[in-house]
């Protein structure tokens, strides 16, 4: 029905084109995706010498260690759910309906909490809350007790405070879009303020703080780095399986892959319950009346203030942290009273390749994860077939994946012929485009689709041939949506720890990595200040992103 | 004569057909209308021309050459679609020259044409303008300027004004017509609203479930409808059972029908020569200013009057009885099989 389908069957160019297109993206999935999952598969039921083998999925139920390893999984991510549930609805409630002085500040600040570096957080709240941390000495100095933030609580306080934005950005966006007049009607009907939010508005926000809530689940079962330094003896699947590939002694892949692949299985099965919860209620409103701002007084609006920059303040409290602790005085790892910029003197001297191989590797991922998403996104977009209808379904599996499956997937795959690539820098690009292809394809499908089949028929009806329409009319159409994408891809892939974690030997190392090998080794001002500049590299790479792209920050999800 | 003409049209989807052998022919200079419900097949037809989508059987020819054999970039067909299709990055003359660059004109003739063909549609001061900015009518009238501008072999519009309010609608209808026939382009123009297609057009052809009911002028289309689909798709139509009013049970005729204002008020005077009057029972009365409608119950039949230039102080109340009359002249009569049945015969 398009113009791009209608003369394929005479000038006999373009099928070939769109048909290669879809060849190569199946290459490409089959390779990266299929076949290392595929091994993930096989090699969780093999032994060390290479023998058929139920022992990890048996001892994934009969050893405490493991069994503790899945049912802690389970409890932070619920309990890192419920947190960002709280913390985000309560945030999204506040700022979408009531008037909060420096809104904008406070958007900000929730963006920052999304794009913190991995660990940092963790470490900060160390800084503050940990055995010698300032405010927990403080406060012992006053005689008050705080016991240090180390166990599950700590872990589900900074998941909370990690993972709500998810939540608060996509409710408050739904929020926004409810129809005043649903309100004011359910109100004109006889139902009190307490009956109106619980059978109007909060079934209209349902699948936006459903769909929110999944990203925080997912991101909560699969996050290595928090559990790593804040659990001190907590262990979840991903820290165990990471564990069971590093440890020097006794390697198990077996097992490694075997509680990656419970990883993923849980990541799928929480993606269909919140599909199947959501499935009927989606709303559409051609909206004319956006809810009204109110004003509150006295103590109900100090009280809706304090939440509000509490909870902002708390998830941006890591990147303000490091960004403090990066100009501090240090000498070697040790810091000294006064600020210098001794740290980052270090990271120029020493730390160049790091910072360099970071933004290299996701320079190269992301050119990758544009060209490759775009095509496939509009192969997507406009063929309805079965065949691409199956793409955009593969494509889910990489969504859900934790990073560390991809490397510990990886490694199963090309670590031995008829591809090796373990140790190279391309691996550690691939691991990274892999993930983050599924939301370029969805993005640049969904920008297709608003340009919609009519703009491209009518430069064909004008004299322009199909690919001519299409580069005319079409690309300069969804463009900035794409490197809108790309800016964002860019965030995703110089933040990426866990992957890179599996994948990295010395000469590939990155500054993820770095940071986290510099919190063990106790050099927490080369960490800051390397998380300082990520920070400072997302920041502007988000600027950028939502100048082309209006002020969205649902975009960032 | 036939400038363009289309040759036993099927379009088929899987199991269903779109077109089911559709053959009209449009000659130089003509404003003709595809008239018909949704899903009638006209859309498919007029993409079928401008080469959107491909018919599964039959021939186009446009001015003596095959039409189905150039791509649709080629064909050198001006559309309008629904939606206006306005490229949103590019400035109101940019949309305009869009095409006019396609082949090459030289920038200096497209300053010209351009300008000419937006004081056509009366958007001269705004040719700076991004589209984003402008009303529906207003880019409607872009979509037009910018296929008008190329001068195309033959003009196809979809739906034009079904995306306008009610008074644009009728302003940019006249403005169509007008801009038609200045330039003297032959046109196809899809529509499923029975009064734009009369207003508009030379010729009408009425479709339903993809086949061709009939083509004919308005006058004919209206005066003279060849099955019971057109009579009642374009306007209203009281359909009368074969003996009621007492109307001759004629063979042939499974039923009579009348328009609304073919009724009259009968009140006191004596039916004419030919005349058949009745009483029914207002059910409704609505006063509309330069007419009345009246719905009356009169022998097992639901009929619609409307009465022209109604006197100021008429006012029916509803429930009383009324006497109305009809000329049998006026009347039309279809066969079992919804065809029209001859009037000479049947009056």
């Amino acid at each position: 029905m398009s113009a791009v389908a209608a003369p394929a069957g005479r000038s006999g160019w373009h099928p070939d084109f769109w048909t290669l297109v879809a060849v190569g993206a199946w290459a490409i999935l089959i390779v990266l995706l299929l076949v290392p999952l595929g091994l993930v598969l096989v090699s969780s039921f093999r032994d060390e010498s290479g023998q058929l083998t139920f022992a990890n999925w048996q001892r994934l139920f009969t050893s405490a260690r493991y069994f503790n390893a899945l049912v802690n999984t389970l409890i932070v991510g619920f309990g890192g759910l419920a947190g960002a549930l709280l913390l985000g609805s309560v945030m999204a409630f506040c700022m979408a309906r009531i008037r909060i002085a420096g809104g904008r500040f406070v958007s900000m600040m929730a963006i920052l909490a999304l794009v913190s570096p991995p660990f940092i957080g963790a470490y900060s709240w160390i800084v503050l809350f940990g055995s010698g941390g300032i405010v927990r000495q403080t406060l012992m100095g006053w005689g008050i007790f705080m016991p240090p933030i180390y166990g599950v609580w700590g872990i589900l306080i900074v998941f909370a405070f990690k993972f709500y934005p998810y939540v608060y950005l996509l409710t408050s966006g739904a929020l926004v879009n409810i129809n005043r007049s649903l309100e004011e009607a359910a109100e004109n009907l006889g139902l009190t303020p307490f009956q109106r939010v619980i059978k109007i508005s909060f079934p209209l926000v349902l699948p936006a703080l459903s769909a929110g809530g999944l990203l925080a689940l997912i991101h909560a079962i699969a996050d290595f780095g928090t559990p790593r330094l804040l659990g001190r003896g907590f262990n979840v699947l991903a820290t165990e399986a990471y564990t069971a590939y590093s440890a020097e002694i006794g390697s198990n892949l077996g097992m490694a892959t075997t509680l990656s692949l419970v990883l993923i299985l849980m990541s799928m099965v929480f993606v269909f319950i919140q599909r199947y919860m959501s499935r009927r209620n989606v709303y559409h409103s051609n909206l004319i009346n956006r809810p009204d701002k109110i004003q509150l007084r006295g103590f109900a609006n100090v009280a809706a203030h304090a939440a509000v920059y509490f909870i902002a303040l708390g998830g941006a409290m890591p990147a303000i942290i490091a960004a403090i602790y990066s100009v501090r005085k240090t000498n070697g790892p040790v810091f000294q009273p006064g600020f210098g910029l001794e740290s980052y003197s270090r990271i120029i001297a020493t730390l160049g390749d790091v910072v360099r191989n970071s933004l290299v590797f996701s320079g190269v991922s992301v050119l990758l994860i544009v060209v490759v998403g775009t095509l496939i996104g509009c192969l997507v977009a406009r063929r309805n077939s079965a065949q691409s209808s199956l793409l955009d379904a593969t494509l889910m599996v990489p969504y859900v994946m934790p990073g560390i499956v991809i490397g510990v997937a990886f490694i199963a795959a090309f670590n031995t012929p008829p591809l090796v690539m373990t140790g190279t820098a391309a691996i550690i690009i691939l691991s990274v485009f892999i993930r983050r292809l599924p939301y370029a394809v969805r993005s640049s499908a969904a920008a297709l689709r608003q340009v919609g089949p009519s703009m491209e028929e009518a430069a064909v009806s004008l004299g322009y041939s199909p690919v001519h329409a299409f580069i005319k009319v079409t690309i300069p159409l969804i463009l900035p949506g794409i490197v809108a994408g790309a800016m964002l891809s860019f965030v995703t892939a110089i933040n990426e720890l866990s992957s890179s974690l599996v994948l990295y030997v010395g000469g590939t190392i990155t500054m993820p990595v770095k940071i986290y090998i510099a919190i063990n080794d106790g050099d927490y001002g080369t960490a800051a200040s390397l998380s300082t500049i990520l920070l400072v590299l997302s920041g502007s790479a988000i600027y950028l992103a939502f100048r082309l792209l209006g002020r969205d920050e649902r975009a960032l999800l | 004569m036939a400038y363009l003409n289309v040759e036993g049209a099927i379009k088929r989807y899987g199991a269903t057909t779109a077109l089911n052998g559709v053959s009209f022919t449009v000659a130089k200079g003509e404003f003709f209308t595809l008239l018909g419900p949704s899903g009638c097949g006209k859309t498919t037809l007029l993409r079928s021309i401008a080469g959107f989508s491909q018919l599964s059987a039959g021939n186009v020819e446009l001015d003596g050459t095959d039409l189905l054999t150039v791509p649709p970039h080629r064909r050198d067909i001006g559309m309008v679609f629904q939606d206006y299709a306005i490229f949103p990055h590019l400035t109101v003359a940019e949309n305009v020259a869009f095409g006019l660059k396609a082949r090459k004109v030289a920038a200096s003739e497209i300053r010209d044409r351009v300008a000419e063909a937006l004081a056509t549609v009366r958007l001269s001061a705004l040719s700076e303008r991004l589209p984003a900015a402008l009303s529906g009518g207003q880019q409607q009238r872009i979509g037009i300027a910018r296929a008008m501008v190329v001068k195309p072999r033959l003009l196809l519009m979809d739906e034009p004004l079904s995306n306008l309010d009610a008074k644009l609608r009728l302003d940019l209808r006249d403005e169509i017509r007008d801009i038609q026939r200045t330039i003297g382009i032959a046109a196809i123009y899809v529509t499923h609203d029975q009064e734009e297609a009369l207003a508009i057009s030379d010729r009408i052809c009425v479709m339903d479930g993809g086949s061709i009911e009939q083509i004919g002028t308005p006058q004919q289309i209206y005066g003279q409808p060849a099955t019971r689909f057109v009579a009642s798709f374009v306007g209203t139509m009281n359909l009368l059972s074969p003996a009621a009013f007492g109307l001759p049970d004629m063979l042939g005729v499974a039923q009579w029908a009348l328009r609304p204002e073919r009724l009259r008020l009968a009140e006191g005077g004596a039916g004419e020569h030919g005349a058949s009057d009745f009483t029914g029972l207002v059910e409704h009365f609505t006063y509309l200013g330069r007419e009345a409608h009246l719905t009356v119950q009169a022998q097992g039949h639901r009929l619609v009057a409307q009465i022209a230039a109604p006197p100021a102080d008429l006012a029916i109340e509803t429930g009383r009885e009324i006497r109305l009359g009809f000329d049998r002249a006026d009347l039309h009569a279809f066969d079992a099989a919804g065809r029209r049945v001859r009037m000479e015969r049947a009056a």
